[in-house]
Formats: C-alpha cells, sequence, structure tokens
C-alpha cells in the first residue's frame, strides 16, 4: 500500500490521541480505578486460595499475576473504537463521513488505535503502582515476546468483535443492551475475571472453543506459562483461525451494512 | 430541450427512490406488534426526476421540505443507493464507486458540520488534506485563499465547537474546496445566518463558480440566495420534477403581474381603475394589480392621478418567492399553458 493511502489513518490516530489526551481527568480516573481493582482482586484471591487446594498448575502468584496482567490488558482492550459507529448514526454525521473517500472500518479503527495508544502508555504507571501492592512474575523474555504478539492478535479480535456488534446499529440504531450483554458474557468466559483452566470438565472445553477465549485467556496463559513453548503454534493458530472469521463477518456486515444505510434525519 | 453543449457532468435518467418503512399499528399493543410483522409501507421520495448539469453550472435546486432534494443529493453522494433509474456524476456512478465519486465533489450542509468539533478550525483542514491526499503547494495555497477571502485567520486556531455559526460555515465552506473538487453541493448553506454573512456567503460561491469553473448545487428555502446567484433552477414538489429551466423565463411567464402601489393626500372610499384589480387597501394606500402584458403602467398612473389626490406611487414586481409560493399552491403545467410566450 502506498504511504499516501495510509496516511489519512495515521492522522486520524493522532486526532484520537489528542482528544483523549484533553480528556484528562477521566485518564487519571481510570488508572486510579484499575489500581484499586488490582489490590481488591489480590484479595480476594488470596482468601479464595487459603480456604481451597490450590491448583496444581496456578499457584497464588501465578494467579495474582494472572490477574493484574488481564486487568491492564482492559486498559487497551476496553476501548471500543467502534462505539463511533453507534454515535454518527444516531447524530447522522455518518453521511459526511461517507462522503469521504476514505474507509470507514479503516477510519474506526485508526481513531480506536490512536486512544489505545494513549491507554497503552498509561500501562506503564499504572503497573508502577500496582507493584507497590502486589507481586507479578515476569516471563522468559521468548514468552514474552509470543505473549505480546498474541496479545496482538487478540486486540485485533476484539475490535472486530465490536464492530460487529455496533455495526447492529445500522439495523436498530441502538445496540446498547445487546453490547451490555456480550461484554458481560465475553467478560466472564473470555478468562478475564477466572481462568478458563478452572471451568471444569465439557464446560471448560467449551470455552475453549469460543471466541471469547482468543481475546483474554491465550496470551494471558501464554504469560503465565500454562500454555507451554511446545502449543504456543497450536495457540496462536487457533487465535488467527478467530481473526479470519471475524473479518469475513466484519467484512460481510460491513457490506450489508453499507447498502443499506438510511441515515436518521437531514 | 436544452441543447448539448457538452458532456453534462450531472446527469440523471428517470431517477427514483423509495423507501419501505414497518407500518405502526397504534397504541401500545400496536407498537407490540410493529415488532413482529412484516407489514411494510412504501413512501416515494423522489420519482422519475431526470435532470442534466453541465460543467460550471450554478443550479437552484428548489422544493419545499419532503420534496425530495436531500434524498436526491444523497444520492448524488453516494450514499443512498437509488431504487432505479440511471445516474452518473462525472462519469462515475456515485453509490457503486463512492470513495472515487468523493474526490470529484464537495459538500457543505447548513444544520451539520464536517468539521472535527474537538479540533482547532486549521487541524480539520489539515486531517481533510491528508484524506483527499492534496499536495502541499496547493493546499497551502488554497487555504490562504480561502482564508483571506472568508476572513478567517482570527479564529482559525479555535476549537470548531466554540466558533460561531457564521464563522463555522465559512470554515465548512472552506473544508468543503480544499481539494479542488468539480462539483459541489450546497444544502441550506446560509441558514440562520445575519444579512451581512449571508452576503460573504453568496459573493463567495459566486467567486468560486466564476473563477474555478466549479459546477454548483444548490439547494435552499431562502430564494435570494438563488435570484442572486442562479440563472438555472430545478423545481421538484413530492418527489416529481415540475420545472426546470431559467429563473428568467419563469420570472417573465409567472411575473406577467405587477402591482401598482398608490398612496392618497387624503383616505379614498374604494378606488378603482380600469384595467387593474384592487387586491388590497387600507383608505390611504391601495395596491392594485395588473397584467403588464395588457395594460401600460403610465397610463395607469395618469388614470389614478386624474380621478384621485394622488401622492406617491410605485410599481412592485414579482420576487420569486412569490412566483415559487405559487407554483407550489397552483402546480405548474396549468399555469404553464395558460401563459402567453
Amino acid at each position: 500500500m502506498p504511504i499516501a493511502a495510509i496516511l489519512p489513518y495515521w492522522e486520524f490516530a493522532k486526532k484520537a490521541f489528542a482528544r483523549e489526551v484533553t480528556y484528562r481527568f477521566e485518564v487519571f480516573t481510570s488508572v486510579g480505578s484499575l489500581v484499586l481493582r488490582i489490590y481488591l482482586l489480590r484479595c480476594l484471591w488470596t482468601a479464595l486460595y487459603a480456604q481451597n487446594a490450590a491448583p496444581l498448575n496456578l499457584p497464588l502468584h501465578a494467579m495474582i499475576t494472572y490477574a493484574t496482567v488481564a486487568l491492564l490488558m482492559s486498559l487497551v482492550l476496553e476501548i471500543d473504537g467502534t462505539r463511533l459507529i453507534r454515535e454518527k448514526l444516531r447524530e447522522g454525521t455518518i453521511a459526511t463521513d461517507l462522503m469521504k473517500p476514505i474507509s470507514l472500518p479503516f477510519y474506526f479503527f485508526s481513531d480506536g488505535a490512536g486512544r489505545t495508544l494513549l491507554y497503552g502508555v498509561l500501562v506503564v504507571p499504572t503497573l508502577l503502582c500496582a507493584l507497590l501492592l502486589v507481586h507479578i512474575d515476569v516471563p522468559a523474555p521468548r514468552a514474552l515476546g509470543v505473549f505480546a504478539l498474541s496479545f496482538l492478535i487478540a486486540y485485533c479480535v476484539n475490535f472486530l468483535l465490536n464492530f460487529c456488534m455496533n455495526a447492529i446499529a445500522f439495523w436498530t440504531l441502538e445496540t446498547f443492551a445487546l453490547q451490555l450483554i456480550v461484554r458481560w458474557v465475553s467478560d466472564l468466559l473470555s478468562g478475564q475475571i477466572i481462568p478458563l483452566t478452572l471451568f471444569p470438565g465439557v464446560v471448560g472445553r467449551l470455552l475453549f472453543a469460543l471466541p471469547f477465549a482468543a481475546i483474554y485467556s491465550t496470551p494471558l496463559l501464554i504469560y503465565v506459562g500454562i500454555v507451554s513453548p511446545r502449543q504456543w503454534g497450536t495457540a496462536l493458530a487457533v487465535q488467527l483461525l478467530w481473526l479470519a472469521a471475524f473479518s469475513l463477518l466484519a467484512g460481510a456486515i460491513w457490506r450489508a451494512a453499507s447498502r443499506r444505510i438510511v441515515v436518521q434525519g437531514g | 430541450m436544452r441543447a448539448v453543449l457538452s458532456t453534462p457532468i450531472i446527469e440523471t435518467v428517470d431517477l427514483r427512490k423509495v423507501f419501505r418503512s414497518p407500518r405502526r399499528q397504534p397504541g401500545a399493543l400496536g407498537a407490540l406488534r410493529t415488532l413482529f410483522t412484516r407489514e411494510y409501507e412504501e413512501r416515494v421520495a423522489v420519482s422519475n426526476v431526470s435532470v442534466s448539469i453541465q460543467p460550471g453550472e450554478l443550479v437552484g435546486y428548489i422544493g419545499p421540505n419532503g420534496a425530495g432534494k436531500s434524498t436526491t443529493i444523497k444520492m448524488l453522494t453516494g450514499i443512498l443507493v437509488p431504487t432505479s433509474g440511471e445516474l452518473r456524476v462525472a462519469g462515475v456512478v456515485p453509490f457503486e464507486h463512492r470513495s472515487q465519486n468523493a474526490r470529484n465533489i464537495g459538500v457543505v450542509f447548513g444544520q451539520r458540520s464536517q468539521l472535527y468539533w474537538d479540533l482547532p478550525l486549521v487541524e480539520s483542514f489539515e486531517l481533510l488534506r491528508a484524506i483527499y491526499t492534496v499536495p502541499r503547494d496547493r493546499y497551502r495555497r488554497n487555504l490562504d485563499e480561502f482564508v483571506a477571502l472568508l476572513e478567517m485567520e482570527d479564529f482559525l486556531r479555535t476549537p470548531v465547537r466554540q466558533l460561531s455559526l457564521g464563522q463555522r460555515m465559512r470554515g465548512d465552506f472552506a473544508a468543503a474546496l480544499l481539494h479542488d473538487p468539480k462539483i459541489v453541493y450546497l444544502d441550506e448553506p446560509t441558514i440562520g445566518l445575519d444579512v451581512v454573512a449571508k452576503e460573504a456567503i453568496r459573493a463567495f460561491i459566486a467567486r468560486i463558480n466564476a473563477e474555478r469553473e466549479t459546477t454548483i448545487v444548490l439547494t435552499t428555502h431562502d430564494l435570494a440566495d438563488v435570484e442572486r446567484l442562479c440563472r438555472r433552477i430545478v423545481l421538484i414538489d413530492r418527489g416529481a420534477l415540475i420545472y426546470d429551466g431559467d429563473v428568467e423565463r419563469i420570472k417573465s411567464e409567472y411575473g406577467r403581474y405587477r402591482t401598482l402601489v398608490v398612496h392618497f393626500a387624503q383616505p379614498v372610499a374604494s378606488p378603482s381603475l380600469t384595467g387593474a384589480e384592487l387586491v388590497a387597501h387600507d383608505g390611504t394606500t391601495a395596491r392594485l394589480r395588473f397584467d403588464r402584458n395588457r395594460e401600460r403602467a403610465d397610463l395607469l398612473i395618469r388614470q389614478a392621478s386624474e380621478r384621485y389626490p394622488v401622492e406617491d406611487v410605485s410599481i412592485e414586481e414579482p420576487d420569486l418567492e412569490s412566483i415559487i409560493r405559487r407554483i407550489y399552491r397552483e402546480g405548474y403545467e396549468r399555469q404553464h399553458e395558460e401563459a402567453p410566450t
């Protein structure tokens, strides 16, 4: 792709970053609440582990590491760049965007990425604050690298999932209730709160087969070492499979949506 | 039929758009039924409109609310797919090649801004430069020209949400033209502006059309815009085309009737003149309508001063506003047949 074709999206990302910085208060509160949640989860898991036999492959320190890294990931993954679709549909401003020679899905992606970048930077101070309260394990550099790669794929899967959800607004105009449900379900089933390895038998196997696992569970299990280096290839391949599946789905939804655009008002 | 001078830059043939929406049932139970039934009602927004516009024309696209103006513009910009008919803008079918079409057009909506709300005005321009990949020197030249013409120097660094409506409109005009579009759609560009700001915008539109030979389609309710700017108007009502031609022609066809306004020195009871019809009277002022093809104004004035103590007289030409209002009320065709040409 020529540079000129990417340039607008780079600018969108920069502008989103600049815009987000102006909402300083929101940024600081989200970091504060995250540090608090990290501390609360440490207390919770410590209490739970004191009462029960620890699972073999997930001792307390690994569990706290898991929970802390999961929360740090959520700083970035909970940014919903495609929320813009809903806002723009409701306000009717999507019409003016469609009159520009840009790809709207890429516009949403770059806008989201710009905001993400800001929160990505915030991971550092949050981590430093968190380290005063909890101790987390750091894996070998190679595992860390694979984790980063897996996290990148997870970010894209998460974006596409959000995109599909928000694009439903083209038909219903409002998707808030649906999104709330999907958010709850995915928080629970993606391994953000409870590692999927703790779910027993069939339920556990089913959860690993769902796309939500590709968002939190896979990178986290790589980080804490439950997915061993021998299994890295398979884990990443499954993630990529979901990425491909969601790309196709998002593409189909977008094509159908652009066909039926009926701008509200105006 | 209008003579074909060159290939039209905008051309529609039997353009039609029908909206389908679920039929709503009244009441709370009805609302529930609306959720589950698949009954639709159809509304024809644009009905078989055929128009062709030459490069460099400045056309007024006029119609009452709900006549189908915005729907047409949306189809021309490629964001709405026609139900049937043909449509070509600068050689491109807009909805099939939305992105390619977008490079050829600029759009200004009076009621909706395309500027980025949270950013200083100039940053919106820079973003647009990137979006349309405008070369830096051309961007610089255009921006300097627009800043000077529209007097934007003072608020170039102000966030858009803090701009006044007049300032924002000027910003929107610059934003729509930075990439030198061949065609510009203006939708109510002077709505809500004061007289001075309106005139500034009109002068700018005229200048762009003349100097850059930009084709302009102007949609407005303010017919003073049209009178000042357009030679040609396209009138639609209830989705259908009812007039397409010169502003002057419609004025002479409909402008047969002039009004003679007579002020008397003392109150006069029921004044009357041969050849003119009294339309309003309040004692000292009378308004009399006459057909300019049949009566001569100077003779009527002489007649009036012979009969009554006349202090002052004036003649009112019909303005476009009253003509168009009459067309909406009475329809074009009937009047057209009556009018001698």
